[in-house]
């Protein structure tokens, strides 16, 4: 053996054994949670947040340290562009905070890391929030965290081209084509209706369209796209545009301006579009425009409901002021004064009766959807799946596939890339 | 035996080599911080990202990355046959073969111009007008050619519409997606090359010319073969350095059109960029680990072409 074979056959052992100690070990039991004790609590609680919320949470956080002496709450800001690679670096580098706020459809892939702790048994009550929410935190049965808020879609059309087409607000699948077609036809909306067809938030459009047809996207643990509730869900989606009620050629970010000029007469989005269209609209829009609830199709009017969640890490330093804080974050009150804030929806549904959200006409549109809507499962592949989602929806939308090949391309994708638990 | 007496005193031997060492010594001590931060930054994480290729990790297995399952070249034959993939090949292959030579093109014939005859203070008005785009931000160029390039308030379409004709929906649309971009790049980086290549310009004696004139040889002539003889090694920098670069395209359509319409503007880096961004990052290592190989299998070979000349 001369000593390039040597090295060599020493190379290949030292890469067999660095492969044989890789491997994944086998399935892990569902994490057990651990009670917590809440009433005694002292330190310091660092805490990440997103956006809006990070750069507010900061100073909201006073109520709860003078109602605990001796505790002090760290809110970082940061931001939502950056704020799943920053808290998957901190995984890996096992820095990570006491409490981090996450984006709703994020818990199923950081519960799989291990990074996160079951919620305690005993600190909130599930049926306190809406089912939807608490959809986003439940992950194979184990909780991981506790819904902090929610948003929900609901239509929002543009009120004086739906007077001058004498046309109100839709109440089922067949009522909402004829109500694209009168704001297009006789409102002024020389585009028609806006669905997005793009990579970035078509999936949004899509699911609520199978809740309401009756479909499930998984069932026992495995996902079900090719199913003929996804396809009746295609056809209606697929529908606006052959019927050109909804423009495919829109440039990127064009829209809300679209609507804000009238150009088209309606959309479905979240509760923070109104704050955007008061803004961007100016002065006068306010009374422009107002919210409905989705159209009921074959079976429901079920909509799509998102948010964020407060979970706490395991290597959380303070793990008993961690969990309080969330629990205070939850109580009904402070949900409520939380809305005044930063306008997030409260995920508790007592908060609701609150003075603060009970007046507002608009919010109650939101606050019935709530009571109807759900959430894509915690699987922690769901991302790629919705990217293979928008990829084949803007196929459909630009007419290179029809609803049944759209469904079949779909299932195929996403059994290759499989759940991921 | 005039040799022997020649011979070097022993003691002089050990001197040397105690001095080499220390000057070597000295030399790592000097390239230290680079290759430190070489070893750190660069080939650590390139050798990660390879070894990673050939697992199945997620981004749920940050915590505990060892504990993944090796599965050899599966990801590789998945690239293979992931239409997405194959179509960000294809547009990359498409994007550097037409902005390479257009890029290259619009450098030579800008430096060559203001080379030859154009007064002064235009020409460096000119010098600084062309290479401005180069050094400002990719992303900010290419919001603004966004704007330019929206089809009824952009500029473009509006000029056209002067004109008579009918603007397309130029990022909307698939046949006119990834050209638009094309000429939006080459715009923005033939400055580069026509910085470099004035300045070899510069440096061809004139007496080559008059001698070439005096030989009788026209204005196409002497460029043929003068110019381009001399500028060849500089010719062959700026191929290796924008292909390099083109390669490896991913603001331009990140910005303007986010892959779309229809993948029709997706980069290979882009794609790449995705899949990391949905966390498969075994995937992602193989298909960057692919990208990588063909630009360092490019790079030589464009250095062998351009030396065996």
């Amino acid at each position: 053996m001369n000593t390039t074979t040597r090295r060599a056959a020493a190379g290949a052992l030292a890469l067999a054994t660095l492969a044989a100690g890789c491997g994944r070990s086998a399935d892990r039991a569902p994490e057990q949670a651990q009670d917590v004790t809440t009433g005694k609590i002292s330190g310091e609680v660092t805490v990440w947040a997103m956006g809006e919320e990070g750069k507010a949470l900061g100073a909201f956080v006073k109520d709860f340290e003078s109602a605990n002496p001796g505790v002090k709450v760290n809110v970082t800001a940061i931001g939502w562009d950056v704020a799943h690679d920053k808290i998957t670096a901190a995984i890996a580098g096992g820095a990570t905070p006491d409490v981090s706020m996450i984006g709703s459809t994020w818990s199923g892939e950081l519960a799989k890391t291990g990074a996160l702790e079951p919620t305690p048994g005993n600190l909130v009550d599930p049926a306190a929030f809406f089912p939807g929410a608490w959809q986003t935190v439940n992950v194979n049965g184990t909780a991981y965290g506790v819904p902090w808020y929610v948003e929900t879609r609901v239509l929002y059309y543009r009120t004086d081209q739906a007077e001058k087409a004498g046309v109100e607000p839709p109440a089922t699948w067949q009522e909402f084509t004829a109500f694209a077609e009168a704001l297009k036809e006789k409102g002024g909306a020389k585009d028609g209706f806006q669905q997005s067809y793009t990579l970035g938030a078509s999936w949004q459009e899509v699911l609520p369209l199978i809740w309401q047809a009756g479909g499930e996207i998984v069932t026992d643990g495995k996902y079900t796209f090719d199913t003929p509730e996804t396809v009746t869900a295609l056809k209606q989606y697929a529908s606006m545009f052959t019927r050109e009620l909804a423009p495919t050629d829109v440039p990127l970010n064009a829209f809300p301006q679209t609507f804000i000029k009238g150009e088209v007469g309606g959309f479905f989005s979240g509760p923070w579009m109104i704050g955007v269209l008061n803004n961007d609209g100016g002065p006068g829009f306010a009374g422009k425009f107002d919210v409905a609830p989705y159209p009921k199709g074959p079976v429901s009017g079920t909509s799509f409901v998102g948010g964020a969640d407060m979970a706490v890490f395991k290597k959380a330093a303070n793990r008993d002021a961690a969990w309080s804080f969330i629990k205070w974050l939850s109580e009904p009150k402070v949900q409520a004064k939380w809305y005044t804030t930063v306008k997030a929806l409260p995920a508790v549904q007592s908060a609701w009766q609150e003075p603060e959200l009970a007046a507002d006409e608009q919010l109650k549109v939101f606050g019935e959807q709530l009571k109807d809507a759900k959430t894509p499962p915690p699987f922690p592949t769901w991302e790629q799946v919705a990217r293979v989602l928008e990829t084949e929806l803007e196929k459909l939308a630009r007419g290179r596939s029809t609803p049944e090949e759209t469904a079949k391309a779909i299932q195929s994708q996403a059994d290759t890339i499989g759940t991921g638990l | 035996m005039a040799v022997l007496t020649r011979q070097a005193p022993p003691t002089q031997a050990p001197v040397k080599v105690r001095s080499t060492l220390r000057r070597s010594g000295v030399g790592w001590l000097f390239v230290a911080p680079f290759v430190v931060l070489f070893a750190v930054f660069y080939l650590g994480p390139l050798l990660v990202g390879i070894g990673m290729s050939f697992t199945d990790m997620r981004s749920t297995d940050v915590a505990d990355p060892l504990a993944v399952d090796v599965v050899g070249v599966e990801n590789y034959l998945r690239l293979m046959n992931d239409a997405a993939m194959r179509r960000a090949a294809v547009n990359t292959v498409v994007f550097v073969v037409t902005a390479l030579p257009l890029t290259i093109g619009l450098g030579l014939a800008a430096a060559v111009l203001l080379n030859s005859g154009i007064a002064r203070l235009p020409a460096a008005f000119f010098r600084l007008g062309y290479y401005l785009p180069n050094i400002t931000s990719i992303i900010g160029v290419a919001v603004a050619w966004k704007f330019l390039l929206e089809p009824q308030a952009g500029l473009v379409n509006r000029l056209l519409e002067l004109a008579g004709i009918a603007g397309p929906n130029w990022l909307q649309s698939e046949s006119t997606a990834l050209p638009a971009i094309i000429v939006m790049t080459a715009w923005r980086s033939f400055g580069f090359d026509m910085v470099v290549l004035l300045a070899a310009l510069q440096t061809i004696p004139r007496e080559l010319y008059e001698a070439a004139e005096v030989d009788g040889a026209g204005r196409w002539a002497r460029f043929h073969a003068v110019t381009l003889p001399a500028l060849r090694p500089v010719l062959l920098f700026c191929t290796v350095y924008s292909s390099v670069g083109f390669m490896q395209f991913l603001e331009e359509p990140l910005v303007m059109t986010g892959g779309g319409p229809l993948n029709s503007t997706l980069s290979a880096s882009l794609a790449i960029f995705d899949q990391f961004g949905v966390g498969n990052y075994g995937y992602a290592g193989a298909a960057s680990t692919v990208l990588f190989t063909v630009i360092v299998a490019l790079a030589v070979l464009q250095l062998r072409l351009g030396r065996n000349r």
